[in-house]
């Protein structure tokens, strides 16, 4: 520190004999650490030019954000010129057939007839998604089977859920059929 | 249905005078009406004054209220002369100076409804007077208060809420934490007594317990976002099918005195405990009359809970909240799974 201090007023002496040799004179030591310079004081404030327009914060590109930020909620689909579409989608009857049961859609907008096989072996076809009467769609739905496979399948009916449970593999042919009716 | 051969009027005849009649269902409601009536009556008049007084300075007037349209009660009509009456007895121009809103009250559902289901339906009431019980009709949407009962979802969330909460935090010390016990307490052989390793195994008095509980035990788990949906959607079917859910227009009441409140939920019947559930803001009156009320909670609609619901007798809910309960939850019956979680921004997040 002292040398420090001494070393500043040297400089200072020596700066009588010229800026330029003076300064060299304090900073050349060789090895010696650099000598800590005061930080710069910042321009004094000027007051702004005439017509500087300033800072304006705008959120006019947030719509190029905005525009990538995925939807939450299945759409509704579009209407086409002739069912069924290309993919085999048929809407559901408007307004709903007059049966004392009905069927909804899945949120994706399909029958919900779904295949469930459990041991490797055992095959099972599950309609879901049943209101009303579950009992006249399972009549309708063994019978409708029976007529196709020769013998009545065994059914499952559970009211509480609006499922109903059919042994074998039908999912197809009662996706085809409940379509039919208009579900 | 009675049961075949057994007509009603058989019934009747054979009963004995002075005998209750138990043909009709809700007969057990009109009987005791006449009595609730009193209940309100000495008190209602010194509340309307109060109410009066305070709320001079109040900027709507009172409107004279035509006699409640709507269709009667199912019971026998002498229980709506009664009432009739009893509210007579009460002067309305006396008890209120409160906005009120256009009679009457209809709320219609803002979410499409199904094609092949009607909405369900609940009169819209309201907490100024102790007889604003039919101000009109709110459709509620039948996929959020009419879904099927299913009890093992409620069942379900309601033990998920009691449980994931808790952290046991009992443990015990195994032979190996136990202080000692580190030196064989006698030779193996020729003592005569058995044959023991350690001062401190299970077997010993003072000995380490061998299959305790250790350390904090976390019963932590979540059950599905849509199960835990269904199962409110559950709750308010319930809650409204077995008339336990009351909608009301706002909560306005006339005073901030918490005995009004009690008397009023003692006057309609409400059960032992009140549930009311409003969006945000609550008026002044209804929050500094339920604080100091244990019977009778509020709580915001984010708060809406299955153990709460099922623990509380009564649900109420105002008009706003039955909108945004029916926004939030029928949201989920068409919504995609989550690319990210939902707390992060989409595009149409409800």
């Amino acid at each position: 520190m002292a040398a420090l201090v001494a070393a500043g007023a040297l400089g200072r002496r020596l700066a009588g004999l010229g800026r330029a040799g003076g300064r060299r004179l304090v900073q050349s030591r060789p090895g010696a650490p650099p000598v800590p310079e005061s930080p710069p004081e910042p321009p004094p404030e000027t007051p702004p030019e005439p017509g500087y327009p300033g800072v304006v914060e705008s959120t006019a590109e947030y719509a190029f954000v905005e525009r990538l930020l995925p939807p939450t909620r299945v759409p509704d689909p579009p209407r086409h010129p002739s069912y069924p579409t290309p993919s085999g989608w048929t809407p559901p009857q408007d307004p709903p057939p007059a049966l004392p049961y009905f069927v909804r859609r899945s949120r994706l907008h399909n029958v919900p007839v779904y295949r469930d096989v459990t041991n490797g072996n055992r095959e099972l076809t599950v309609v879901r998604k049943i209101e009303g009467d579950i009992w006249a769609l399972e009549g309708e739905l063994r019978a409708f089977l029976a007529q196709r496979a020769g013998r009545e399948p065994r059914t499952q009916v559970n009211e509480l859920t609006g499922t109903l449970r059919v042994k074998g593999r039908f999912d197809g042919e009662v996706r085809a059929w409940l379509l039919q009716k208009g579900f | 249905m009675t049961s075949s051969g057994t007509r009603r009027e058989d019934v009747i005849a054979a009963r004995r005078p002075g005998s209750p009649d138990r043909t009709r269902p809700a007969a057990h409601r009109a009987a005791p009406r006449r009595a609730a009536v009193m209940l309100a009556r000495p008190r209602a008049a010194a509340w309307a004054r109060a109410a009066a007084a305070a709320a001079a300075a109040a900027a709507a007037a009172a409107r004279a209220l035509s006699a409640p349209a709507g269709p009667p009660d199912s019971p026998a009509p002498a229980s709506a002369t009664t009432a009739a009456a009893a509210a007579a007895a009460v002067p309305r121009s006396e008890k209120l100076f409160l906005e009120r809103p256009r009679l009457p009250v209809l709320r219609a559902c803002s979410t499409a409804l199904p094609p092949h289901r009607a909405p369900a339906q609940a009169w819209v009431e309201s907490l100024r007077h102790h007889d604003d019980t039919r101000l009109g009709l709110a459709d509620l949407h039948p996929d959020v208060f009419a879904v099927n009962p299913r009890l093992d979802i409620l069942h379900a969330v309601a033990m998920w809420q009691k449980n994931f909460k808790r952290i046991s935090y009992a443990k015990v010390k195994t032979r190996a934490e136990v202080r000692g016990g580190g030196r064989k307490p006698w030779r193996q052989k020729g003592t005569g007594r058995s044959r023991q390793g350690s001062i401190r195994s299970p077997l010993w008095r003072g000995g380490g317990i061998a299959h305790g509980p250790r350390g904090p035990t976390s019963y932590f788990y979540m059950l599905p976002m849509k199960v835990r949906v269904m199962g409110l959607k559950v709750a308010l079917t319930v809650k409204l099918m077995q008339d336990d859910l009351h909608v009301v227009d706002c909560l306005e009441m006339p005073t901030a005195d918490p005995q009004y409140l009690l008397e009023l939920a003692r006057y309609r019947r409400w059960g032992q405990s009140v549930l009311i559930v409003d969006v945000n803001e609550m008026p002044e009156n209804i929050e500094n009359a339920a604080a100091s009320l244990k019977t009778i909670t509020l709580i915001p609609a984010l708060g809406l809970n299955v153990h709460s619901m099922l623990k509380h007798h009564t649900l109420v809910l105002t008009l706003d909240a039955v909108a945004f309960l029916e926004k939030k939850l029928l949201w989920h019956d068409t919504r995609y799974s989550p690319l990210y979680p939902f707390s992060m921004p989409y595009s149409d997040f409800p």
